[in-house]
């Protein structure tokens, strides 16, 4: 497994997919700081301590990082497919199923930097904003929400990987699939559904949302079903090919 | 048989209603250059990726090494190198980035088994051009270094020289050549190239639309080479009448209004044309001719040919 975790790190070198995450990651700090200038009661949303932070968590998770996250792990997948390596690997031999299981696992690395990458941002901003006014304890609280949604919305998109996977049409699908899927959360987030539905219920148990135990036991076991229904998807799928 | 390396018996695979391949049974000795030869679609590929579990088998069974390769992968695989259609690697990685990819994954400790590999197919190490600015004939040579990292006991290589400029494919026959003579490899190639299989292999299939018409050595296929005569006139209608009548021929061929083949050829060439110009049949050419291989495959994949 390390030599397969290894092969997948090398094989996204110059990866155009890269540049395109860091660059959505950076337009969603700009886009959120210049929406922290408007006013609300004569104050600049973006003077309030902590707001910078929350917004662009929020505003990604719901608009860009799914949709990143579901691409980067599909294209992972896809390409072996699409690059006519997969008869290659094959014959090495590679087991399709460590290889499926080393690309999530990449996938699931990468949506923790991702996430990383944009607390290190926020906090920066934040800090250069109003060091004063947080404190260690705030700062570990956002840390620990950052994190666990990273590893979360990846868990919640991963049948969209698994889906897309099946489909063979392109890894490009994920990131229109992950969109509509993120996007819907915008809507159910207003709803009690919200502990349940996957991508909220990613911000349930990162803690972004209040959450009585039960409600996080509930979007816990959301999340957990969605993993679970991916692996047996891909499982399936990999059981299925009669060739490779 | 001991040293045979590949054995097919019955090998059949059918798509939905269409029998790709139809009851094949094919024969690799060790230490031999086996040349599968047919058109294009005839089949060459999917015997390879059934022979090496890539595709499944409808009927018929599949021995490499002796064994059957359904559940012997991680013993067999290792043992093989093999190019199946284009080459795949990853695009945005260079060749040596690739192949260190494949290396490590077959757990290859050798060191400097890339670079090996990259010299022996002419290919620069650490060169900094990515494999999707590579030409056709560059990705095949990556592909045929890619076949032979491992040191392979055995190398399937389909259409190997595809792409391949005039100089690269006498490269890479001289580079096959050496590897089966001096290594003493294994090699089953296909190609619709007959110059190619014919200078390059010592056993030869021919395959056409799925079926192995013929499985010989070179040698043997060259013994089978009819000899002829062949006549050019001005009157190939006016030509038979008179050869049946006076020299009671029966194996002939009639290629075209002027071309005539004599299959006899014990008849007594110069008494044919003085009768020929008797009968006021003018005579512009008589000759003793030797079938080509090319000839011959005509004959057995029914006139089609091969290209």
């Amino acid at each position: 497994m390390r030599t397969l975790l290894w092969a997948e790190r090398l094989k996204l070198k110059r990866s155009k997919i890269l540049w395109i995450a860091v660059f959505s990651a950076i337009m969603v700090t700009f886009i959120v700081f210049m929406q922290g200038q408007f006013q609300y009661y004569g104050h600049r949303y973006i003077d309030k301590a902590t707001w910078y932070m929350t917004a662009t968590q929020s505003l990604g998770s719901l608009y860009v990082f799914p949709a990143i996250i579901a691409l980067m792990g599909s294209y992972m997948i896809c390409r072996e497919d699409q690059d006519d390596t997969m008869k290659s690997l094959v014959l090495v031999p590679v087991s399709i199923s460590n290889l499926i299981r080393a690309k999530l696992i990449i996938t699931s690395i990468f949506s923790v930097v991702l996430y990383t990458f944009l607390f290190v941002v926020t906090l920066t901003v934040e800090a250069a904003l109003h060091i004063s006014l947080l404190d260690f304890g705030m700062v570990l609280g956002f840390a620990k929400i950052y994190l666990l949604e990273g590893i979360c919305l990846f868990v919640a998109v991963s049948p969209v990987i698994a889906v897309v996977y099946g489909l063979k049409k392109g890894y490009w699908l994920a990131l229109i699939f992950a969109e509509m899927y993120s996007f819907l959360g915008l809507f159910i987030g207003q709803s009690t559904m919200r502990f349940i539905y996957p991508i909220t219920a990613a911000f349930c148990v990162a803690g972004y949302y209040e959450t009585t135990t039960v409600q996080f036991v509930i979007s816990l076991c959301s999340l957990l079903a969605c993993g679970g229904l991916s692996l047996l998807l891909l499982h399936g799928l990999n059981r299925k090919r009669d060739i490779y | 048989m001991d040293n045979l390396i590949i054995e097919t018996r019955q090998l059949t695979k059918v798509y939905g209603e269409q029998t790709a391949i139809n009851k094949v049974n094919l024969h690799v000795q060790k230490g031999r250059i086996y040349g599968l030869l047919g058109r294009n679609g005839a089949g060459k590929t999917t015997i390879m990726k059934l022979i090496l579990g890539l595709t499944s088998v409808t009927s018929g069974e599949v021995y490499v090494f002796g064994q059957n390769i359904k559940g012997n992968e991680k013993r067999i695989y290792p043992r093989i190198g093999a190019i199946i259609e284009t080459p795949g690697f990853y695009p945005n990685l260079t060749g040596t980035e690739n192949l260190e990819i494949f290396a490590k994954l077959r757990g290859i400790s050798k060191p400097n088994a890339v670079k090996e590999a990259l010299e022996v197919v002419g290919l620069p190490y650490n060169d900094k051009k990515v494999f999707s600015k590579y030409s056709l004939g560059m990705k095949q040579r990556l592909g045929i270094a890619n076949a032979i990292l491992h040191d392979p006991e055995l190398l399937m290589l389909d259409e190997p020289t595809n792409g391949l400029d005039p100089i690269g494919i006498a490269e890479v026959r001289n580079f096959i050549r050496d590897l089966c003579v001096e290594r003493g490899k294994t090699i089953l190639l296909s190609s619709h190239i007959l110059s190619e299989i014919s200078l390059l292999a010592d056993d030869i299939g021919i395959i056409h639309n799925g079926v192995l018409l013929e499985e010989n050595s070179l040698a043997e296929l060259q013994k089978k080479n009819s000899k002829y005569i062949l006549l050019q006139v001005s009157d190939t209608a006016k030509a038979t009448l008179v050869l049946e009548r006076m020299f009671h021929v029966k194996e002939y061929s009639v290629q075209d209004d002027h071309t005539l083949r004599l299959y006899d050829t014990d008849l007594d060439m110069a008494e044919i044309n003085k009768t020929l110009i008797m009968e006021g049949i003018s005579v512009t050419s008589s000759q003793l001719c030797n079938d080509t291989l090319e000839d011959y495959f005509r004959k057995v994949t029914g006139g089609e040919g091969i290209a």
